[in-house]
């Protein structure tokens, strides 16, 4: 049974409508009007014990709504979720003790106290033993450089610090089911890696994650399967694997040439391939299908007939797949 | 002791920390409530002279704007505005992660908020026992009483300030909403004039509500102004608005954690 399963999950929240200006506030005020729209928009998702899930999209596409809809924050508007066989909005309280929560952009933290009296207290919500609590403290301090700021006001830490605490924070009852929705925001490189290098041994530790995020290193270090979403409903799910195999189809090698390059030439030269105008006079890219040639093949013919100064060779990343996914130009 | 009232006690602490961690806040409650005492002492002094008003002479008054000092000490120092902001900047959403009631933990904070106040108020009553002597409880039992009354403002307080609270998920501001409770807690209490200032049909009007068990209540208590009897009324109207006002507030969070929409992120 998943762990965690979602239903035709949908969120209709309504905006005021106003228009701009101090006559659309006077409007607004006399004669109230309202839009609806749709959050998140019909979704149907089903997490395994164990999985590490991505959940990836633009701004405003639902993400973070989904997130609140699953952790029991929200209540849907139509649909249904269960995580381990509960409702989570119904059965708040006996969902939040088996279930971790991190929102980068929200601490929760006690903002005027001490880390440690932050961690303390949760540890009497959750009713983690002493033992267990040593020793995840411990473990949280071994990976995460905890006790540099243990006693520290959290209004003083950095963001980096804060989300540290935050992610212990969030981990400190060993829930079964995480969700962290932008765990990486504004954070240094060396946080990120670190950060994302706990992430990784708790995904191998078998815990259940569902990670947001904008980062693309973070969802590739950390998951293995990736939900896109877009305009609140589901455009991919899949392993990460399969996504870029089934997307990532072309190569790119960059051309520079000892001479100004001539693109209309060059192309009926090797009609096989794309061939486009660099950002230097003297280079020019050239896109190949991968599946039907190999990157040696390409080199060896490009460089016997044209004997180019220099190149360099590119492959789409992910995040180039996702964008694409974004502007529509992609479909399952 | 149970788990959850283990996380109550842990909530209260962490509360009542919080609050010291703003020393300046203590000094401050001083001054304007030990300042706002004053005044009405000097006020009711000039007023009062050596003849009564409504049954209130000098002597008792003394009493009763002390009595009115740390009812309002209690309630104005405590932690509202924590609460309120939490539902407007959306760290309700936190909170809602949480295994905990959440009146429950919101009731725990804001009592332990209140027991902050406690320095103040001592050092408010101290200042003022020296300053005007006033008289002592009727009896023993009437200050037992008074003590009772004032207990029970915990959770009184709780169950007005909670509800007001709570409007914020309709209204998105707490200033306005603070504001008119504030207003109404001072008039209907009996804190700016003793409700027996007022004519009658105020005065019907202001035991129909939950304010007087602020101010009026714990003084008339200790002034002897009614019987043992009258009090222990006067105690359980204050207890059954106490309960009355948290499962009031148990109705309406249902309703109001429907309308939570925190927005992005």
């Amino acid at each position: 049974m998943p762990i965690l399963e979602a239903r035709s999950l949908t969120k209709n929240f309504r905006r005021p409508d106003k228009a701009s200006g101090f006559k659309g506030a006077v409007t607004h005020l006399m004669q109230r009007k309202y839009k609806n729209y749709t959050a998140v928009n019909g979704i149907d998702l089903s997490i395994e014990a164990g999985e590490s899930v991505a959940y990836v999209g633009p701004n405003g596409a639902g993400k973070s709504t989904t997130v609140k809809l699953l952790t029991g924050i929200l209540k849907p508007s139509e649909g249904t979720v269960r995580v381990m066989g509960r409702d989570p909005h119904a059965e708040r309280i006996a969902n939040a003790h088996d279930i971790g929560v991190l929102f980068g952009q929200r601490t929760q933290l006690w903002w005027d106290l001490p880390v440690e009296e932050s961690l303390k207290l949760l540890k009497h919500m959750y009713g983690v033993s002493d033992a267990d609590y040593r020793a995840r403290i411990a473990r949280f301090d071994a990976l995460l450089d905890l006790g540099e700021f243990m006693p520290a006001l959290a209004r003083t830490l950095s963001l980096g610090q804060r989300m540290r605490a935050d992610l212990a924070c969030a981990l400190i009852h060993d829930p079964k089911m995480v969700y962290l929705d932008e765990p990486t925001i504004g954070l240094d490189i060396s946080v990120k890696d670190r950060l994302r290098a706990f992430l990784r041994e708790m995904a191998d530790d078998g815990t259940t994650l569902l990670l947001t995020s904008h980062d693309l290193a973070d969802i590739e270090e950390v998951c293995e399967r990736i939900v896109v979403i877009d305009k609140g409903a589901i455009a991919y799910d899949g392993p990460i694997r399969q996504l870029k195999a089934h997307y990532i189809t072309t190569k790119t090698v960059h051309l520079f040439l000892e001479g100004p390059a001539d693109v209309p030439v060059l192309a009926e030269k090797f009609p096989d391939y794309d061939w486009a105008a660099g950002e230097a006079p003297s280079e020019v890219v050239v896109t190949y299908e991968s599946n039907r040639f190999t990157t040696a093949e390409v080199l060896g013919s490009l460089t016997s007939r044209l004997a180019p100064r220099d190149l360099s060779l590119s492959e789409p990343s992910i995040e180039d797949v996702i964008r694409r996914l974004y502007a529509g130009e992609l479909t399952e | 002791m149970s788990h959850a009232h283990a996380v109550d006690r842990a909530l209260v602490v962490v509360s009542f920390k919080r609050r010291l961690a703003y020393k300046s806040q203590w000094a401050l409650g001083l001054a304007l409530g030990g300042g706002s005492m004053l005044i009405a002492m000097a006020m009711w002094h000039n007023l009062l002279g050596s003849g009564t008003l409504a049954g209130y002479d000098w002597d008792s008054m003394r009493a009763y704007t002390i009595i009115g000092f740390v009812a309002a000490t209690m309630v104005f120092g405590a932690a509202d505005f924590q609460m309120a902001d939490r539902i407007l900047d959306g760290h309700i959403a936190v909170d809602l992660t949480k295994p905990v009631d959440f009146q429950r933990a919101r009731a725990a904070e804001y009592i332990g908020s209140m027991i902050s106040t406690a320095p103040t108020a001592v050092a408010g009553v101290l200042g003022a026992w020296l300053l005007f002597d006033p008289p002592g409880p009727a009896t023993p039992l009437a200050g037992a009483l008074t003590a009772v009354s004032f207990a029970l403002v915990f959770p009184l307080a709780f169950g007005i300030t909670y509800l007001s609270v709570l409007v914020c998920f309709w209204t998105k501001r707490y200033l306005g909403v603070m504001w008119l409770r504030e207003a109404l807690l001072s008039f209907f209490s009996g804190l700016m004039i003793p409700l027996a200032f007022m004519p009658g049909w105020l005065q019907t009007l202001a035991w129909a509500l939950p304010f007087p068990h602020f101010t009026t209540t714990p003084a008339v208590i200790y002034l002897g102004r009614v019987d043992t009897a009258g009090a222990l009324g006067l105690i359980a109207a204050e207890a059954a608005w106490a309960v009355g006002l948290w499962f009031l507030g148990r109705l309406v969070f249902r309703h109001a954690v429907k309308k939570v929409t925190v927005h992005g992120g």
